[in-house]
């Protein structure tokens, strides 16, 4: 990745539009350093263990500016430290995520290198990436990005190559700066604003299965869809939820587990467990998902607007829980 | 040319403008990022929609409101900051009804200039490399030991950025920490604790030097101007004090700099516990490195030497020719000498804060001109004397705490600027002397050791990657009180002794 070279920047070429692959599985993994973050490669490493998938690891460094550092460009300092050849931050931890992912089975074999820079705006160094391709045409890739905040990286990045699923760490690194109160978590913020499906892991473990949570809804009954099959990416047993929020409803949620159910199985896949508790969502889901490696929740669909005000079941869960939880949605296009 | 995606990448253009499109259209990411923006508007419209209390003018209404938004926005950042300089000059033609003419002049005075010649003058000085020679100099006085190191970089880091301002000094120094670091151990996780002490060293090192010198940061240029602008009578003679030269504010902060620095080191290694006592490993090759360079060149004497100059025109001549001309020669003797390109000075100085200390400065005149400051200054001392702020010591604390309040989340200049006349006034209505009082709110500026962006320095060595945010907190609130007992203790007993 120090390969930089300068005097070979190409501008990318004008009026091309990337088009994504349809059929490919595409995982964003944004990694920091954090034992959390790498435990979600771990379980990217998996979900993404087929031909069919590619894996692009991201790590955000915010940009070199000078208004912080009292007018002096940090910039100034790092052409000073690349001249004494110490990397930029963020390459030892993105070496470190492609060795785990090459030690992992299924990406054993020779691998084509190539190195893109692209420029950007304010910063001399720019984006880095290094693609990785085998002989199938599986591509695992090294993005090193420069972005005004993490999030707003996060997301950019999305936006230019379109993913499946973006995993990250809900790592101590990434909660809101000390005394910023107005600055939420990077991983919450992504989970909110991420055109796709976004796993924030914590305490990931294997093994576990997935809770689905569902409500009932169309686009709960989409979310189950989703993740069935996800998880028969990594071979994960399926669990299903639904929580009735007084007696008399439970007759309907044990309608939405069955539908849920029959979808599944119609699908192909096992149902391990069902579960239809009385009592508040939130505290029902969070309790019950400690057993399972990951809670499953269909994004709500409000709009960001009613988001803001009336909360969303997801995103508390997304807030309180202490384990992983996936919030599925539907990848734009 | 194969993309990450397998196809070309699309252009930056193209992907700013769709990025737009899903987010304000989709989920009023827009708004949710600039919320801030408008809710300063909309305090400041409340605010204006009162008549002023009794006592302040309708300008000084306007006025402190701008005040106002203009800290939630220093804040918060919802717009870039330059682009809140741009509003307060705006606001002070179109809400104020100044002249267009007299605001701009009073956008540039000599604290702007001396801002501006330092910024150049410090990427000038960044430029020659001379860190490798600065670290071969630290290791061979100090030796190997980790605590030895650290107290050597944080002393040596000290000095020079007393007098050359910190950001210089925390760019200089960071390859050299991270160097360190890095020759010690490849694996972060290991070394974790040894890069704390070091950068720490670094950038704690310079913070509590800054105050050591009035060249030290633009805060104290700040607070110098401010002196000069609001008592200084050239017919009254009892008014000469407020003229502040280079050696007096020497004899006032350098000694308490000096008691600083020993204590930097000891918190630091109370607090971290590094992996690693001894550099030795580290050091070894560090030589080698530096034996690469070979003897020293000519142009690296000529630096030292104009840096040399630089600081005697400082102490010697900043009464007569003000400190922004003197910083101002320093960077056309580097531009002349051909040690430095004017691209490497364009590049390396954000001009923005310029533009920002410019404003802030002026806002604060303007706070000072409609009597705000004054209605400011009493209002706080009201609320203050029922719990003993009124004077004395108990006031000089409160304007510490205030001052190291503001100063941790926003720039330490444009904390002293908005704060300097409110303090200033304050002093003089409380009957203490406007210099102490000063004194204590130019020095608790610096201590902004919480947050990453509280000083450059800080915001410097986190650029490395190696610090969490969290790290400030958990050795800054021993540094904050370790520095206020000390500056507290030198407002009491050894000022008095060098003459208020």
């Amino acid at each position: 990745m120090t390969q930089r070279t300068p005097d070979t920047e190409e501008p990318a070429e004008p009026g091309a539009v990337s088009a994504p692959e349809e059929k490919r599985f595409r995982i964003l993994v944004c990694i920091d350093g954090s034992e959390e973050s790498y435990r979600g490669l771990r379980y990217a490493a998996r979900l993404g263990g087929g031909v069919d998938a590619d894996i692009c690891l991201l790590y955000v460094r915010p940009v070199d500016q000078g208004l912080r550092s009292g007018g002096l460009q940090v910039r100034v300092a790092r052409e000073n430290m690349l001249n004494w050849g110490l990397e930029l931050p963020g390459i030892k931890h993105l070496e470190k995520g492609r060795d785990m992912l090459m030690r992992l089975a299924s990406m054993e074999g020779d691998w084509d290198e190539e190195t893109i820079h692209r420029d950007v705006q304010g910063d001399p160094l720019g984006d880095n990436a290094t693609v990785y391709t085998n002989a199938q045409g599986k591509r695992l890739i090294l993005k090193l990005k420069v972005a005004s905040d993490i999030a707003s990286g996060i997301l950019e990045q999305w936006d230019q190559f379109k993913y499946d699923l973006i995993v990250l760490g809900a790592s101590a690194n990434w909660a809101p700066a000390p005394l910023s109160l107005w600055d939420p978590a990077v991983a919450e913020k992504v989970a909110l604003y991420a055109p796709c499906s976004v796993l924030v892991a914590r305490e990931l473990e294997e093994g576990h299965g997935h809770l689905i949570c569902t409500d009932g809804s169309e686009r709960a009954q989409r979310a189950v869809e989703i993740d069935a099959n996800i998880a028969a990416r990594c071979n994960c047993s399926i669990s299903l939820m639904s929580v009735a929020l007084d007696q008399e409803s439970l007759p309907e949620a044990q309608r939405n587990v069955a539908e849920a159910r029959k979808l599944i199985e119609s699908m192909g896949f096992e149902v391990k467990d069902s579960y239809t508790p009385v009592g508040s969502p939130i505290d029902e889901i969070i309790e019950q998902g400690q057993h399972f490696s990951l809670i499953v929740l269909s994004d709500t669909g409000k709009s960001a607007l009613k988001r803001f005000f009336l909360g969303s079941v997801a995103v508390k869960v997304l807030e309180k829980a202490n384990h992983s939880v996936m919030i599925v949605r539907e990848t734009e296009s | 040319m194969v993309s990450e995606s397998g196809s070309t990448e699309p252009t930056a253009v193209e992907s700013i403008s769709s990025r737009f499109d899903l987010r304000l259209g989709a989920n009023l990411y827009y708004f949710w990022e600039k919320k801030w923006f408008f809710i300063a508007l909309l305090v400041g419209f409340v605010l204006l929609s009162f008549d002023p209390p009794e006592g302040l003018t309708r300008a000084g209404q306007i006025v402190l409101t701008m005040s106002i938004m203009a800290t939630i926005l220093f804040v918060t950042e919802p717009i870039p900051l330059p682009g809140v300089a741009l509003l307060i000059i705006i606001g002070e033609v179109l809400l104020m009804g100044l002249e267009s003419t007299e605001v701009a002049k009073s956008l540039m005075n000599d604290s702007v200039l001396f801002i501006m010649g330092s910024l150049m003058l410090a990427v000038a000085v960044v430029r020659q490399r001379l860190d490798k020679r600065i670290a071969w100099l630290i290791v061979r006085m100090t030796g190997t030991k980790t605590t030895r190191v650290c107290f050597g970089i944080s002393i040596v880091s000290g000095v020079l950025a007393s007098f050359i301002g910190e950001h210089t000094v925390a760019a200089m120094m960071l390859p050299v920490g991270i160097l360190l670091v890095t020759l010690t151990s490849d694996d972060p996780k290991e070394v974790r604790s040894l890069a704390a002490v070091i950068l720490f060293s670094i950038s704690y090192g310079c913070s509590v030097a800054g105050i050591g010198t009035p060249s030290g940061g633009a805060r104290n240029a700040i607070m110098i101007g401010y002196w000069k602008e609001f008592f200084y009578d050239p017919t009254n003679p009892e008014t000469f004090v407020y003229l502040m030269d280079y050696a007096k504010w020497m004899l006032y902060a350098y000694p308490m700099f000096l008691i600083q620095v020993p204590i930097v080191t000891f918190i630091l290694f109370v607090t971290f516990r590094p992996e690693h006592r001894d550099l030795s490993r580290a050091i070894v090759r560090l030589r080698a490195q530096v034996a690469e360079e070979g003897p020293m060149k000519a142009g690296e004497w000529v630096s030292i030497g104009l840096f040399f100059l630089v600081l005697l025109g400082w102490i010697l001549f900043s009464q007569d020719l003000g400190m922004g001309t003197v910083a101002v020669s320093g960077a056309v003797a580097f531009l002349i000498a051909g040690l430095v390109r004017w691209e490497d000075i364009n590049n390396g100085v954000n001009w923005g804060v310029v533009l920002l200390y410019a404003a802030a400065i002026s806002l604060g005149v303007q706070m000072k001109d409609t009597g705000a400051a004054a209605w400011v200054a009493q209002s706080f001392l009201d609320a203050l004397a029922p719990i003993g702020g009124g004077e004395g010591i108990g006031l000089w604390a409160a304007v510490s705490v205030l001052t190291t309040a503001i100063t941790n989340m926003m720039s330490n200049g444009a904390a002293v600027a908005v704060l300097g006349p409110i303090v200033l006034n304050m002093a003089d209505l409380a009957g203490e002397s406007p210099i102490v009082v000063g004194f204590v709110c130019a020095v608790s500026s610096a201590f902004a050791y919480l947050t990453v962006v509280g000083t450059p320095a800080c915001t410097i060595v986190y650029s490395s990657g190696f610090l969490k945010t969290t790290d400030f907190l958990v050795v800054g609130w021993k540094m904050v009180i370790a520095s206020t007992i000390i500056m507290l203790t030198a407002a009491a007993v050894y000022w008095p002794l060098v003459g208020t």
